[in-house]
């Protein structure tokens, strides 16, 4: 009899921790997984969830976006596409200088923002976190990446104290055209790497 | 091998009983570490915060922008015959008003480019006004976005978010 006891509790323990678990990996919440390790759209490389925000259809999806898109914007008030990798996919790091450069996009503003590896801007007092459409001004732009200033550049991002680093692209007002066909309607801008400080000391 | 049945019946039952109720609980339970986590930092109850611009040294919630102002209200709508009354201040760029319920769904946005808006939001299963926003539960954050990209125009904006309400008052026709 006791046996027996003990047999159905331990199923409703194994059960339940079986549910848990289970339920926290197909949600992405567990074992900890970063920013990036989700998004539903994907335009060269940088990636993006469109069901940030809203009321999406399965709880799996739900769960996830509770846990990494906390108070961000509905897709159609703004939607956000971040990258980690250049654009030959190598990690994005503080030793190495980048030039991040676009267009016009198919939004009312834009911005790109350095973030360091705990998703927060990089601990540095140098006031150069971001690009934004009105600093860019209309037609092509081009921001140095690096964790100092260039004469030269006419924008930059500062990478300093950055470690390994990722970019977040905002869209505010995104045109129904994006939302509707990501791929075919963004150009997002390129984050080609010109030199890193390894590769110039050797 | 018959006695193993009932066991793994309970097995079977429970790890599909605690998975799904797991995940229906998940945002609830997120938003209510935030929403206390938010009040620790001095977000208040029915009033919106005075922002400080957002600098490596300021930030205090993850990939939080440099280029907006942001000002949060928390709400909670429990108490009977409330509602919330609700003012975003003209601004001459962008800017939205934003609702987020305690399931973290952004329930309702309201853009208010060169405008000011003001809005009432209801309990959760009130009839609809016009004017008004009804809750899909009873307590929430709402947030401000200003486009303010330069020290300067964040503090225009910081001005401007000084016409700002949030504010609990009797609900009407209740």
């Amino acid at each position: 009899m006791m046996r027996r006891v003990l047999a159905y509790l331990a199923a409703l323990v194994l059960g339940s921790a079986i549910g848990l678990g289970s339920a926290l990996a197909m949600a992405g919440l567990w074992p900890s997984r970063g920013a990036l390790a989700f998004g539903d759209v994907d335009v060269d490389g940088w990636r993006s969830d469109f069901a940030i925000g809203s009321e999406a259809a399965d709880p799996y999806t739900r769960a996830r976006v509770a846990r990494h898109g906390l108070l961000a914007l509905a897709k159609s008030e703004a939607v956000y596409f971040t990258r980690a990798t250049d654009d030959a996919g190598r990690p994005l790091r503080e030793g190495c200088r980048y030039r991040l450069s676009g267009g016009t996009m198919p939004a009312g503003w834009w911005s790109v923002t350095l973030y360091d590896a705990r998703s927060m801007l990089a601990d540095n007092t140098d006031g150069a976190a971001s690009i934004d459409a009105s600093r860019a001004g209309t037609g092509p732009w081009e921001a140095l990446i690096a964790d100092h200033r260039s004469t030269g550049a006419a924008h930059w991002i500062s990478s300093r104290n950055a470690g390994t680093f990722d970019l977040t692209l905002r869209l505010y007002m995104p045109e129904p055209a994006l939302l509707a066909q990501p791929s075919k309607t963004l150009v997002p801008p390129r984050v080609e790497r010109l030199d890193c400080a390894s590769e110039a000391a050797t | 091998m018959r006695r193993w049945i009932g066991p793994l019946a309970v097995l079977l039952l429970s790890a599909a009983g605690v998975h799904f109720a797991a995940l229906e609980l998940a945002p609830g339970v997120i938003m209510d570490r935030a929403m206390a986590k938010l009040a620790e930092r001095g977000v208040g109850l029915h009033r919106f915060t005075a922002p400080q611009r957002i600098t490596p040294q300021s930030q205090s919630v993850v990939r939080s922008s440099p280029d907006l102002y942001y000002a949060l209200c928390r709400y909670d709508l429990s108490v009977p015959d409330k509602a919330l009354a609700l003012r975003m201040a003209a601004w001459r760029d962008y800017q939205s008003l934003s609702f987020f319920d305690a399931r973290t769904d952004n329930f309702a946005t309201l853009r208010g480019t060169g405008e000011a808006v003001e809005v009432r939001l209801l309990p959760p299963g009130s009839a609809p006004e016009e004017g008004a926003i009804v809750s899909p539960t009873a307590r929430g954050v709402i947030l401000i976005r200003r486009l303010a990209p330069d020290a300067e125009s964040f503090a225009a904006a910081a001005k401007a978010g000084e016409g700002d309400r949030c504010a609990i008052e009797a609900a009407r026709g209740g």
